[in-house]
């Protein structure tokens, strides 16, 4: 056990497996596919950002250059209302899946426990789980119990199906993390408190500061849980997105798209920086890939 | 105080544990609230699930608690088989095209992306984070009847065009679409772990890089892929908004089936009974794959 | 008529929203109320005249008594009518939407007080037969000869018997949308909805009640029938159908105007919005009137018993009874609505095109969706889900 740990330390502290050179001759078909990919990935994106600007409210004839989209998307106070709730709901969802995510991805990496198992286990389940099925779950849940669907039903159901994500991000950046480190501090003299605030803490903040961004996107573009679990105005923007494509033939619908876009980018070059700034050279994206 | 006391002294002990009890009822504090919060929020919500699904529809229409089995009957019927077949036919198909797309595309960014790697990633992730209803939006109006895509078809001879909305194909198009990045990063991780002399070996073994490839790389990475399988093969499973979005008048899966009776039939035990089928599919599922996973462990 | 309309330019229509998909429905329907099984209780006791069955109670007066609280589609109201209501009586307004009927019924039944809301007609016999609503007294009311005693067939509607306690609003049909420059064969008929000229191009509306309705209307049959042997008909009717259709859709517009179809089951209300705001060429579009029969509906205006200001409720209903005031709506939604005044303005709007007239003194209502059993609710819903699983 003790052997692959420090393996596993060696290689993720060694430089090589970061800056590995390439395997030699680079394979035609695998690097032309990928560039067949990813072009195929963004033709929507590029569309989307495109019919942004048009002139023309239409979906298949450009115009000509026009920011009308935008001005009707900020001054739709249906959309705006909208969009704030999309914001506060991720905002919240993001610190509640943060805290009690990463209190369950310690908990799991240090305690063994048959119960502990069960629990980890259970927490995994939601990743698996089509979101109808989570959907109607939640659905249940609050009508069964009589209780009114607002934000806060939203804010609940995000937060249950986003801790997963948050435990298992953290949890793999925890089991590369050899306790050794927090059993010097204590030997030292810190209480497990202690330990856990200055040495933990610090050392998994790119995973936290990943799964914080991840949870926050997911929360934000989710749609089947907030179609499930809204009651009363206003709907999440992505509720009120999935209402207009199918009602309307809607080019604002292509500035909110450009915008979300927009804050996508900014989440993940944050998440790239950040880390940077606490001095660390792994990237949150490898936790991300990684996890 | 005297806890810490007797921390220090059991670490000085020859063959002392590395978990003191200190430290365990820590964590296990630390256990508490998400495990309390996991239990409420969702275990509850899905035994509220199993519950209603053997409850009725009462005089005015709403749903009640019950101990009927009338909706579990009215699912032994052939239409809702069809539904179910069709639904694991799409999954799998969607799965089997994830895994030929995402393989090469995982491949190429850790094993040729170089210094660009990380810039790949964040490339792959980024459209990810731009909601997928707008993004099949604008496939949608690419690829409809007089969209662009079929206009340019007009212009290089093909008068008919080609209907590419409305069809079966557009609806596992539309899930590889929403899920390969499910594929990619799993098999893309367990491709950064591998041992790169491996592949070294392998050629100097096989002598043909195609070889190696199916002989050394792929079986280093089954984790990964099994990985990705599960993550796409389950939610694909109960996707409704692809069928939705792109489907035609049979495409009806799984998803549109529970959709459909909780909120056009407002008929919530059988929906909840619907949805309690697909939970024990996925649970099938789910087995299957943990039992390959510890086959695979019990190997390495 | 080009796409340069003068007036506002609706973004969402009533009639879109008129399907059960959009999530509110099933969750408002059952918010509040667990699985008791419990009839949602009537509010009786906020009632401003208080003590019994509310809509025993004397009717309100039409004099101002607070804001309006005003529960509808969005943008169903010409925004400078509404307008113009605010700066006349010196109210304001506060407006919440619903965007499906069975949504609307939940939140009023969860204890939410409005003043005015708009149902489905099968929706104001529900809320009667709950003790919802109140008596509308028509004497209240300036313009009440808008609406009645003009030979409209509203007068006496099956929803709501003398329409005691609703004003109706508007109506539409369903016939068949198609392009004349792809079809050349109809005959007039649902059974056009099978054309071969059309195949893969055809739509039919996602809807149980439209989608059986009209399958019924070919076969003969009752458009609410619920009988077996009817039902069994019915089904293999519509399966028979699957190879021709392009789709089930309620995006009635948007497939026009996308270009995917060329023959659609189309709502008149939609029809006529489609040709005067977004066909590129409104002269290729063609609506039919199936000899078969059309499914007709409407909705009403009423006042939930609950309302906090009735008074302010009746004064508004009144102002929209006034003839400008219905010109304006009708030229802003494109449905006819029910009173006196607007039928020259609904009659100009649809010249030419005869297959959309509507005759308010020969309303045919055995044409229109009712309400059913349980039993029948489930008989007919099972046949549906099984068309739409196939």
């Amino acid at each position: 056990m003790a052997a692959t740990t420090i393996a596993t330390e060696a290689k993720t502290t060694h430089s090589t497996s970061r800056r590995r050179r390439s395997v030699e001759g680079k394979p035609f078909f695998a690097v032309a596919f990928t560039a067949l990919f990813f072009v195929l990935l963004y033709v929507p994106i590029v569309v989307v950002i495109l019919f942004s600007f048009n002139s023309k409210k239409s979906l298949s004839v450009f115009g000509g250059f026009s920011n009308r989209w935008y001005v009707q998307f900020f001054n739709d106070e249906g959309l705006q209302s909208s969009l704030r709730a999309s914001l506060m709901i991720a905002s919240i969802a993001m610190v509640g899946a943060l805290l009690l995510g990463t209190m369950l991805a310690l908990a799991l990496e240090r305690v063994s426990s048959r119960p502990a198992r069960a629990v980890g286990t259970v927490s995994l389940v939601p990743l698996v789980t089509p979101e109808i099925v989570t959907g109607v779950a939640a659905l249940l849940f609050f009508t069964g119990l009589g209780l009114k669907l607002s934000l806060v039903t939203v804010i609940i159901a995000e937060i249950t199906f986003s801790i997963s994500y948050v435990a298992v991000i953290v949890r793999g950046r925890l089991s590369s993390m050899s306790g050794e480190v927090e059993e010097a501090a204590r030997d030292l003299g810190c209480t497990s408190w202690q330990a856990l605030r200055f040495v933990t803490l610090p050392t998994i903040m790119p995973a936290l500061i990943a799964a914080g961004l991840l949870v926050f996107a997911l929360v934000f573009d989710d749609f089947v849980l907030a179609f499930f679990t809204t009651g009363v105005d206003p709907q999440p923007l992505s509720v009120r997105i999935y209402s207009e494509i199918r009602l309307t033939i809607s080019p604002a619908i292509n500035a909110v798209g450009t915008c979300m876009l927009a804050v996508s980018v900014l989440l993940v070059a944050l998440s790239l920086v950040i880390p940077r700034l606490f001095g660390r050279k792994d990237s949150s994206l490898d936790l991300i890939s990684g996890g | 105080m005297s806890t810490d006391l007797q921390d220090a002294v059991a670490a000085t002990l020859p063959g002392a544990k590395r978990q003191s009890a200190t430290r365990t009822r820590l964590w296990g504090w630390l256990l508490l609230p998400p495990a309390a919060w996991m239990i409420v929020f969702f275990v509850s919500s899905i035994l509220i699930v199993v519950a209603l699904s053997f409850g009725t529809v009462n005089a005015n229409g709403r749903p009640a608690f019950g101990t009927s089995l009338a909706n579990y009957q009215a699912l032994m019927n052939t239409t809702y088989l069809t539904v179910f077949i069709r639904s694991l036919v799409y999954s799998v198909t969607t799965v089997v095209l994830c895994m030929f797309i995402g393989y090469p595309v995982a491949y190429a960014i850790a094993l040729h992306g170089g210094k660009y790697k990380n810039a790949l990633i964040a490339a792959l992730v980024i459209p990810f984070f731009a909601s997928y209803l707008i993004r099949m939006y604008a496939w949608s109006t690419l690829l409809s009847d007089e969209g662009l895509v079929n206009q340019a078809l007009h212009t290089v001879g093909f008068t008919d065009g080609v209907q590419f909305l409305n069809t079966p194909g557009a609806v596992v198009a539309g899930l590889v679409y929403g899920f390969v990045v499910f594929m990619i990063l799993p098999i893309y991780a367990s491709l950064e772990r591998m041992d790169i002399a491996l592949i070294e070996a392998g050629k100097d073994l096989y002598h043909s890089p195609l070889r190696t490839f199916f002989a050394v790389t792929v079986p280093a990475t089954r984790a990964g892929v099994l990985g990705g399988v599960l993550l796409v093969f389950l939610p694909a499973l109960g996707d409704f908004v692809s069928a939705q979005l792109l489907g035609g008048p049979s495409t009806f899966m799984i998803g549109n089936l529970i959709q459909q009776q909780f909120f056009e039939s407002q008929n919530q035990p059988l929906g909840s009974a619907l949805t309690v089928v697909l939970m024990l599919a996925l649970l099938v599922f789910m087995v299957f794959y943990l039992r390959a996973t510890q086959r695979q462990n019990r190997e390495t | 008529m080009t796409n340069s309309n003068s007036a506002p330019e609706p973004t969402v229509r009533r009639r879109d929203f008129l399907r059960g998909s959009l999530g509110l429905g099933a969750a408002a329907a059952l918010a509040g109320c667990g699985f008791s099984g419990d009839t949602p209780a009537p509010a009786a006791s906020t009632s401003p005249s208080g003590s019994a069955a509310p809509s025993e109670s004397p009717a309100a007066k039409a004099v101002i008594d607070g804001d309006l609280v005003y529960f509808n589609w969005a943008e169903y109201i010409e925004p400078t009518v509404l307008e113009g209501f605010k700066k006349e009586y010196g109210v304001k307004v506060i407006e919440t939407n619903y965007d499906t009927y069975p949504g609307m019924l939940a939140k009023m039944s969860s204890g939410n007080q409005y003043d005015v809301v708009l149902p489905g007609a099968r929706f104001v016999e529900q809320l009667r037969n709950q003790n919802m609503i109140q008596r509308i007294d028509k004497a209240q009311l300036k313009n009440a000869n808008q609406s009645f005693g003009w030979g409209s067939y509203f007068d006496n509607p099956w929803y709501d018997p003398n329409s005691d306690y609703s004003i109706p609003f508007s109506m539409y049909t369903t016939g068949i949308a198609y392009r004349k420059d792809k079809i050349t064969t109809m005959t007039g008929s649902w059974a056009d909805l099978w054309n071969e000229e059309g195949k893969g191009h055809i739509y039919v509306l996602d809807e149980a009640d439209e989608a059986m309705g009209m399958a019924a209307l070919l076969l003969g049959l009752d458009v609410n029938t619920a009988n077996p042997d009817d039902l069994a008909k019915i089904k293999d009717k519509l399966i028979s159908q699957k190879p021709y259709l392009r789709a089930y859709s309620t995006d009635d517009i948007n497939n026009l105007a996308g270009g995917n179809a060329w023959i659609h089951q189309e709502w008149s209300g939609d029809f006529l919005n489609f040709i005067n705001y977004t066909a590129e060429d409104p002269k290729i579009w063609e609506y039919i009137a199936p000899k078969e029969g059309m499914p007709v509906n409407s909705d009403a205006w009423v006042i939930p018993a609950n309302a906090p200001h009735p008074g302010t409720a009746l004064v508004f209903l009144d102002y929209l009874l006034r003839p400008e005031n219905i010109i304006k709506n009708i030229e802003y939604l494109g449905y006819p609505l029910l009173a006196q005044g607007g039928e020259a303005t609904y009659a100009k709007m649809v010249e030419g095109r005869p297959s959309l007239a509507i005759d308010l003194k020969n309303i045919d209502d055995t044409k229109v969706y009712r309400n059913h059993t349980p039993a029948d609710t489930a008989a007919r819903d099972t046949v549906w889900t099984e068309v739409k699983a196939s």
